[in-house]
């Protein structure tokens, strides 16, 4: 450790406690880069003051929360200080009536769930790993799952949120009603902002009534054409599935021990519906006649059974905990092109002799692809086979103006692949806020688009 | 430079006609919803992206200010040309581009009113949520620019809910595209962050809005109360029910009595408030829903609820809520209309401290609120010509913007801070929340040259800041 982390480390350990600053850093390692510190504070003032202190050394600090996207972006320029929220657990205030919380930032999602579900409420994002990702890193990296269908993605239920700037300045964000223009709106400049501009703190959320009942309907294809055409004919419809989720043939064996489907080797389309007793059952029951006009095999879970399949597919590309054997990627595209860029990536993978597990949240524009080397991918020719395949796929999503943006690879896949892809026109204005907030670039610095 | 310098300069970049610069036409754009006026030094039409970035480019030259206006429709003077220059017309950048059914998108001009959208959608079978008040006359440009809400936000959200890209030009004239078609476009969220930017941050040319199918089934019903309070308990009763409507309108009864004198839309003129419910989506509950809502109405003491039975009836109860802004001008020279935002559970009290606050300044406030958001609209009734009534509405508003940050809540929902509500800032930031805000302002525009002098207390304009 040089010596002005050693004076760095008791600095922290004098704000936080001793016991709350370690050098043990390798189970902290972002990309394989090990950290020479690990600090818990335990409130936000503490968060303040260590990253005061960090920014006084001239540390590079990344943020830690449940750690369940820290297998994204691009490996960091610098790494000197892992910040830990998982202190920052609790509940600042809870407002049923007004339907609104407020938690720290290191809240596990879970959690929150449990504690809001007592009053019969609860926060429509349902992002992988429920139980370890927090609120915070739910924010920073814009986590969502397949209810964004209906209920949108973090932008559309933070109220407000507490952020330590860079230079360890104290500011809030937004407030807890529904509509606030009162200046600029802050909280959509930190959601999705990836550790690179501060630390989220504190997080306040809106929340909605739970529903009444809960249903979900899979129907299961040999063709892919049948499954694409009962998807198009859903969006066109009245329905309004909460999720609708395409699973490949891979995807859905792997389901088969939750999910019961009668054939293996099938394309699943799977919708959730939720609300009151009269439309879950309509719903339902249109579905279940779409399915069966396109020869489709219908199977229907109704409430807790049907909260389980929701998780099993939620969680089925192995949420983000790092794996060497995989490099797992997220195509965003227009919401026609979903289906046909999810045969697209299998299609691509098979002719480099790639398995691969692909599935869509199908009425978003979002299409997750696992492509599995089979080693771990020490041989340069499966690197290059898999960097290939990701190029391409890449290119044609940029090509109907999406992206493709890593969630998993290892070091050596992300020193060939970019994370982010190509930034556009606002890529300028973007390192113009970057250099506002951290003239230092000391914020998870490098591990963003473009390396900011 | 002279002003005659920079309308020669600016008609050289845009043709002759499209520039002009007479103190009559001046005039006209001196003004807008709010109370302020300041004379641009020439208006210039514009028509395209590029010739925005040219007559931008030309403006950054000449470190000469500029502000986009489309409606004029601003309450908070955002649109008001405060340090002079250019002000850039965009009501003729007004057409529908594109409606893509599949990908649930449409590209629109910023200068198209926002019910033309809604109107253009409506026989394809979609619907663009956002439906300000105004949405006769407000533009998209503008609903992009102060994240407008409107009537329908308590189940889906403001303007910035349903903005997934733009086209924007800076104020150096630089072309940025933001967000786009697809979904999580990487890096930071800057359509996020400029949707309610109140045209400090640049000019938005293009906007890529969501849409969606419209409800199968839509069921409209008006209670009608002896008291305030009633009606704001069965508000929170139906929430707690577990119900999510898509509109809880209020207006109590000064309003009421405006809009009978105007409209005459049949609302009882001896009630104390009516409230407008509104729920839609699948029609297989819609009855049930409505019995529901109905019994919950009467269990909290309406005199009586009306159920809309077809769409003639719906749109009469609707006229009376979307004419009310109207109908109260039509009974006084002038008011100021206040855009306080309260946890919902606290509307009762927060209207009867404005009731005080009314009887503190001698003043008549009648009030308009979305009761599902806690957005309440105090209309503070004066006249102009009157300074002394004048300042004494002023000082009233300022009051209940404080008591609704008092009880949690901001001081706007919806129409922006603009010039007016610059000093009102520091009731709900710190200085280090304003510095911060001010980061993201030098980022857009470093010369500050793009809607100058709005929204920050005076004394921390965005040069000094540091």
């Amino acid at each position: 450790m040089p010596s002005d982390l050693a004076v760095l480390r008791e600095r922290l350990a004098a704000r936080v406690g001793e016991e709350n600053v370690t050098a043990d850093g390798a189970p902290y390692a972002v990309d394989g880069m090990v950290p020479a510190l690990v600090v818990r504070p335990g409130t936000q003032h503490e968060v303040s003051e260590v990253v005061a202190a960090c920014a006084e050394a001239r540390a590079a600090l990344v943020p830690w929360g449940g750690g369940t996207a820290m297998a994204m972006g691009n490996p960091p320029r610098r790494l000197d200080v892992v910040v830990r929220l998982e202190r920052l657990d609790r509940v600042v205030e809870f407002d049923p009536d007004n339907l609104c919380i407020t938690v720290e930032a290191g809240m596990p999602l879970g959690r929150l769930q449990a504690l809001v579900a007592e009053r019969r409420e609860r926060l429509p994002l349902d992002p992988p790993d429920a139980d370890r990702v927090t609120l915070g890193g739910l924010v920073a990296a814009n986590q969502s799952g397949p209810c964004r269908l209906l209920h949108g993605t973090a932008r559309d239920w933070v109220l407000g949120l507490r952020v330590v700037l860079p230079d360890g300045t104290r500011i809030h964000c937004g407030g807890r009603v529904i509509k606030n223009v009162s200046g600029y709106d802050m909280n959509k400049l930190f959601i999705q902002s990836f550790g690179t501009l501060g630390i989220i703190t504190e997080v306040t959320v809106k929340l909605l009534p739970m529903p009444v009942c809960r249903a979900t309907v899979l129907g299961a294809f040999t063709g892919f054409a049948e499954a694409a055409a009962v998807l198009e004919e859903v969006q066109a419809s009245f329905l309004l599935p909460e999720a609708l989720e395409l699973l490949d043939p891979a995807a859905a064996d792997l389901l088969q021990p939750v999910l019961g489907l009668a054939s293996r080797g099938t394309f699943t389309l799977v919708a959730g519906f939720s609300g009151s007793q009269s439309t879950v059952d309509r719903q339902v029951r249109d579905l279940e006649a779409m399915v069966a006009s396109r020869a489709g095999h219908a199977k229907t879970f109704r409430e807790a059974e049907s909260d389980q399949a929701w998780t099993a597919i939620t969680n089925v590309q192995g949420g983000g905990a790092p794996d060497p054997k995989r490099v797992v990627c997220q195509l965003a595209v227009p919401i026609a092109r979903t289906a046909s860029m999810l045969a697209s990536a299998r299609t691509r993978a098979a002719a480099q002799g790639l398995a691969a597990t692909v599935t869509a949240h199908a009425g978003s524009g979002l299409v997750c692809a696992a492509l599995l080397p089979g080693d771990d991918l020490t041989e340069a020719g499966a690197l290059a086979g898999l960097a290939a395949v990701t190029e391409a796929l890449r290119e044609e999503a940029v090509g109907v103006g999406g992206s493709l943006v890593l969630l998993q690879a290892p070091p050596r896949f992300k020193a060939r692949v970019e994370a982010w892809g190509k930034p556009g026109s606002s890529f300028a204005t973007m390192r113009r806020i970057k250099a506002e907030f951290d003239p230092q670039d000391l914020c998870s610095p490098g591990r963003f688009l473009g390396g900011m | 430079m002279s002003n005659k310098v920079l309308v020669q300069e600016l008609r050289r970049v845009v043709g002759e006609a499209n520039v002009i610069d007479s103190d009559v036409h001046l005039q006209l754009y001196q003004y807008d919803a709010y109370l302020e006026e300041r004379r641009p030094d020439a208006v210039v039409f514009v028509h395209s992206t590029e010739e925005v970035s040219r007559v931008l480019k030309l403006c950054h030259a000449h470190g000469v200010p500029s502000v986009p206006r489309g409606g004029g429709t601003n309450l908070s003077g955002g649109t008001i040309p405060f340090k002079g220059g250019v002000v850039l017309e965009m009501i003729r950048m007004n057409r529908l581009l594109e409606v893509d059914k599949g990908n649930l998108r449409a590209r629109v001009q910023p200068g198209m009113f926002n019910l033309e959208l809604g109107q253009a959608l409506a026989p394809l079978g979609y619907q663009y949520l956002p439906d300000p008040a105004s949405q006769k006359a407000a533009t998209l440009g503008g609903n992009v620019a102060e994240n407008s809400g409107g009537p329908h936000c308590f189940k889906y959200g403001v303007t910035t809910n349903h903005v997934a890209g733009m086209t924007v030009v800076l104020s150096d004239g630089e072309i940025v595209e933001l967000g786009g078609m697809a979904p999580d476009t990487p890096g930071y969220d800057l359509t996020g962050v400029f949707v309610g930017s109140e045209g400090t941050f640049g000019v938005c040319t293009e906007v890529v809005v969501r849409i969606v199918r419209q409800a199968e089934g839509v069921k409209t019903m008006l209670a009608i109360y002896d008291s305030i309070e009633k009606g704001s308990e069965t508000v929170s009763a139906i929430v707690a029910a577990g119900m999510v409507p898509a509109t809880l309108e209020m207006m109590d009864q000064l309003v009421i009595h405006a809009v009978e004198k105007s409209l005459a839309c049949g609302l009882p003129l001896d009630c104390a408030t009516v409230l407008i419910i509104e729920v839609d989506g699948l029609k297989d509950d819609l009855e049930e829903q409505t019995e529901a809502i109905v019994r919950l109405c009467m269990e909290h003491g309406a005199r009586e609820v009306r159920v809309a039975k077809d769409e003639a009836e719906r749109a009469l109860l609707w006229a009376g809520r979307r004419g009310a802004f109207g109908a109260v001008a039509r009974i006084t020279p002038s008011y100021l209309v206040c855009d306080g935002t309260v946890p919902r559970t606290t509307l009762p009290l927060v209207l009867k401290k404005v009731a005080e606050v009314g009887e503190k300044y001698d003043l008549k406030i009648p009030n308009v609120f979305h009761a599902g958001d806690g957005n309440l609209h105090p209309l503070i009734l004066f006249d102009w010509r009157d300074a002394e009534q004048k300042a004494r509405v002023m000082k009233a508003g300022m009051e209940i913007l404080e008591l609704c940050v008092q009880l949690g809540g901001t001081i706007s929902g919806e129409h922006g801070v603009g010039l007016e509500k610059m000093d009102a800032m520091h009731l709900i930031l710190s200085a280090e929340d304003i510095q911060a805000q001010l980061k993201v302002k030098r980022a857009f525009d470093p010369a500050d040259l793009a809607n100058p002098g709005k929204i920050f207390p005076a004394a921390q304009e965005v040069s000094h800041a540091q």
